[in-house]
């Protein structure tokens, strides 16, 4: 039964196979004509070397078109493909061979030539293999998948490489109508339909291979480092015209026609090859802004120190950062830099101000709401505020010292009152949140003058007057010849900055000095004096440094006299001499020659100590002009022995000489062994910080004060307790610090916060 | 940002009149005097003898040390006061009293009541913190023992062992951290 069954199951079955073969014709017509077409198609698909590529050439096409028809009507194509594809594979190895072949080549010589010939040899292949496309769709699709997973899977490593370097170099041939002699373009790949284009084959023969697709993210890198090195080559270091545009103008010339056979190869008319290159040419524009950001996030410390001439740069840059984010990357490097080359103490703080100054003005540029500003000149900021000059250099510069060339100040720049930070104005209509990467602290300053900006480094202004004083003292008792015409103008312009009320002070103290210049004139007309003074009101000038010594002999007669007619003009004054800050003129009459001198007062006191006895010691001399330094009475002696007026002998005793030693002596005498005073410039008025440290001494006595009585406290108590002392306006961080001090003196005792004073 | 600390700090209210009743309107030119009498003080070094205001809001209230003169039987040992500036300071004398107690023949040991004649009828517009500081220091070395508030020590004062013992029993520091 089952055998019967199966016997008709059979039957069936090869009755329906036959029949579809047959194809309905009498006989095995039908048969022979399918074997036929079969043998004729496998023979004409056969995969056979390059070699004998002629055989090919003997089928009747049309004799090939009719067999795949046949085969095609009977359904027997699947078949036909899978024969096809086994065939293939058994023929795999010729193609090997030729890989094999060429990249040991290119291994050897590192020439992207011979990759391209191994990809115009490849596509040979590919075309002697490809099935005619009457087979249809789905076999030339299969045939393709398979020629190309194979010729991928024997690629070496190597291969990627030599094929970027053969991209690369397609810069250059797309630019020339005919290929370099090294492309050997084999004459079925010439095709005539573009002849300008030489690189035109070689892009064809990747496509057909799939290498396209399969290194696009390769082609795109060449692309990618084909425009940095452009940029690195042409923008690094040219800080005087703006990069940008010219760069994109590059772009539009060289890279897009360029573009054109990666990524638009298909297009048929303009407009399309346009919407095809817009996705990979933004990016490739997204690349050259981020490159060129880089580029200038690296150099931009020395663009700022290049500030004004490296404007251009500093617009590129701002173009740039809107398209990329490189915000957070510049100001770290920035800071950065700015850590490593300006803020240590081998740096100036003038040069540190300048390059501040320089970077307040290039930010502003780049970033007019002043976020990166913000982040950047923190740090910056606090160092200042640590650098114990700061203060002295920004008013030096406001007054223009004339030693430095470059003020900080733009001359250019109107002078305006300082700003104060500003609270905002929601009530603006014109009024814009702060921008998305403003830190919470960040406070929006209004773009104001850099004056203000830089007086905004501390908390208030009052150093800054305070300083101003001390410098406009300095200045003032240096000037000689009565032209006060300058500092008056530069107080002028202070007064705009800083108001009316806080110069007052200034104020006087210019009024002193032309005041004095007029009594001077009285006490002159009364009486004729060889001495000027200039009579300052102590309660407004900085504590000058005390000079405790006294006018000897003929010279405080003549202060005297000059104090007599003074009191007579202004009897509710009083004269209290400052005689160091002078200098005095003086013809030194001796039995043999007359020197004339013009020297600083102490030198003159000793002379004149002189004149009474021959012979003194330092210490006598010290002692009779009341307390100097010993360092200045030495000195002072010194001026006298290197005119020759004096000589020093043993055990510091100094001998006036009345006739001038012999020529001879002078030279054989041993030099002077007597240590070389250090001849500082003594600053005539006491600094902000002395005076501060003057202040804190006073602040100690209340702070041991209320330790004594009140016993341990914490430091915030004596914070608030020390508002009782006059002046204080010291930090609760700058008392901890003072505190410190005084733990180390071992003063005072600090446990859970309480400070006590240390009990012997 | 130290700016802002500060500010922030609320403002410190104008120091309170001790007494009530006081007239506010001369209360500016008393706190003045006490700034400077406090200033004075605190520059003028004298050894052994220091006050201060216990708090900053209020000057009228101050704490004051007083050590016991050398070569006394009070050498070594510190006492502690109160001083109680009245609103017409300097034309009243202010209100002292030891916190620590002392054994003294002028003071009463429990409440630290103080009988020295220019802080009752002698008092002067010219005394000073300073000078009142320096004449209860010298009292201690020299009691007035006419006029005892502490009959008993006024008695053992002329034999030194005992009173040194009694005074002894009675001390007790005021130890700095109660403060």
């Amino acid at each position: 039964m089952a055998t019967e069954n199966l016997h008709r199951l059979v039957a069936a079955r090869w009755q329906n196979s036959f029949t579809r073969l047959n194809q309905g014709q009498p006989g095995i017509t039908g048969l022979l004509a399918f074997s036929e077409a079969w043998t004729l198609a496998t023979d004409f698909l056969h995969p056979c070397d390059l070699a004998d590529l002629e055989s090919r050439k003997r089928f009747d096409m049309n004799k090939v078109r009719s067999s795949t028809e046949i085969l095609s009507k009977s359904k027997m194509l699947p078949l036909l493909l899978e024969n096809f594809l086994e065939d293939m594979r058994k023929n795999q190895h010729l193609i090997t061979r030729d890989v094999e072949a060429f990249m040991a080549r290119y291994e050897e010589t590192a020439d992207p030539q011979y990759i391209s010939q191994l990809v115009f040899r490849l596509c040979e292949w590919y075309s002697a293999w490809c099935p005619i496309p009457e087979l249809g769709q789905t076999i030339l699709h299969a045939y393709m998948l398979n020629f190309q997973t194979h010729v991928f899977s024997v690629l070496p490593p190597s291969f990627s490489n030599g094929f970027k370097d053969l991209v690369s170099r397609t810069f250059d041939i797309s630019r020339s109508s005919t290929p370099p002699p090294w492309l050997n373009v084999p004459s079925v790949f010439q095709t005539p339909d573009n002849p300008s284009r030489a690189d035109y084959a070689l892009w064809a023969a990747f496509e057909q291979l799939g290498l396209l697709e399969r290194y696009e993210s390769l082609i795109s890198s060449v692309c990618y480092e084909y425009i940095e090195s452009h940029i690195l080559e042409t923008c690094t270091g040219k800080w005087d015209e703006q990069m940008l545009k010219p760069l994109r103008d590059w772009m539009t010339d060289n890279i897009v026609p360029w573009m054109l056979m990666p990524y638009a190869r298909g297009a048929k008319s303009a407009n399309e090859a346009r919407s095809m290159l817009q996705g990979v040419g933004s990016r490739f524009d997204f690349h050259v802004c981020k490159t060129l950001s880089d580029l200038r996030t690296r150099e931009i410390f020395d663009i700022i120190v290049d500030y004004p001439d490296s404007v251009p740069a500093l617009q590129d840059l701002k173009e740039c950062l809107q398209r990329v984010d490189q915000r957070a990357q510049l100001v770290q490097t920035l800071r950065k830099a700015n850590r490593k080359r300006l803020l240590h103490p081998g740096a100036d703080t003038k040069d540190i101000l300048t390059q501040y100054v320089s970077i307040i003005r290039c930010l502003r540029i780049v970033d007019p709401p002043g976020v990166l500003l913000f982040k950047v000149a923190d740090p910056i900021r606090k160092y200042l505020r640590e650098r114990s000059d700061t203060i002295r250099c920004i008013v030096a510069s406001l007054v223009g010292d004339g030693e430095s060339g470059d003020s900080l100040v733009d001359e250019n720049e109107p002078i305006q009152p300082l700003q104060q930070m500003q609270v905002e104005d929601y009530t603006d209509p014109s009024w814009e949140p702060e921008p998305i990467d403003a830190g919470p602290d960040f406070r929006t300053n209004k773009p104001s003058d850099v004056i203000s900006t830089l007086v905004s480094i501390y908390d208030s202004k009052d150093l800054f007057v305070k300083e101003l004083q001390v410098l406009l003292a300095q200045r003032l008792l240096a000037i000689t010849d009565g032209n006060f015409e300058r500092e008056r103008r530069n107080i002028e312009i202070l007064k705009i900055r800083f108001g009316e009320a806080a110069l007052q002070v200034c104020e006087v103290m210019l009024r002193d000095m032309t005041d004095s210049k007029r009594i001077d004139q009285h006490v002159q007309s009364q009486q004729d004096l060889p001495l000027q003074a200039t009579i300052i009101s102590r309660h407004f000038w900085p504590p000058l440094q005390a000079g405790n010594f006294v006018m000897p002999g003929q010279f405080k007669e003549i202060q005297d006299e000059y104090a007599k007619e003074f009191n007579a003009f202004k009897p509710d004054k009083k004269l209290r001499w400052l005689p160091h800050l002078g200098t005095i003129t003086l013809d030194v009459v001796l039995k043999d020659r007359t020197i004339n001198a013009c020297v600083p007062p102490l030198d003159a006191a000793f002379l004149e100590l002189f004149s009474t006895k021959d012979r003194w010691t330092v210490d006598e001399l010290i002692a009779a002009v009341g307390s100097v330094d010993r360092t200045a009475a030495l000195k002072a002696l010194s001026t006298w022995v290197d005119i020759g007026i004096l000589k020093e002998e043993e055990d510091n005793q100094y001998r006036l000489l009345e006739v001038a030693e012999a020529e001879s002596d002078i030279v054989h005498k041993p030099p002077p062994t007597r240590p070389v005073p250090a001849a500082e410039e003594v600053p005539t008025a006491l600094t902000v910080q002395q005076q501060q440290a003057e202040q804190m001494r006073v602040f100690w006595k209340f702070i041991e004060g209320m330790l004594t009585n009140l016993g341990a406290l914490s430091l915030d108590r004596i914070q608030t307790m020390l508002k009782i002392a006059p002046n204080y306006n010291r930090t609760i961080e700058q008392l901890a610090a003072f505190m410190e001090a005084a733990r180390r003196e071992g003063l005072v005792t600090v446990k859970d916060g309480m400070w006590k004073l240390n009990r012997q | 940002m130290e700016q802002l600390t500060t500010s922030l700090a609320p403002p410190r209210n104008a120091p309170k009149p001790a007494v009530a009743g006081a007239h506010s309107e001369s209360a500016g030119s008393v706190t003045k005097r006490l700034g400077n009498e406090l200033m004075s003080l605190m520059m003028s070094s004298s050894p052994g003898i220091s006050a201060f205001p216990k708090s900053d809001a209020n000057l009228f209230e101050w704490a004051g040390t007083i050590e016991g003169p050398a070569g006394t039987v009070y050498a070594g040992l510190t006492f502690k006061i109160s001083i109680s500036f009245p609103s017409n300071y300097p034309y009243a004398a202010p209100t002292i009293k030891f916190d620590t107690p002392c054994y003294h023949p002028n003071v009463d040991i429990t409440v630290g009541a103080i009988c020295l004649d220019i802080l009752q009828d002698k008092w002067s517009a010219v005394y000073s913190v300073q000078t009142i500081l320096l004449s209860l220091q010298s009292l201690l070395g020299e009691p007035n023992n006419a006029s005892p508030l502490n009959p008993d020590a006024a008695n053992v004062w002329d034999s030194p062992e005992e009173f040194k013992q009694q005074l002894l029993k009675h001390y007790r520091p005021i130890d700095d951290t109660s403060a």
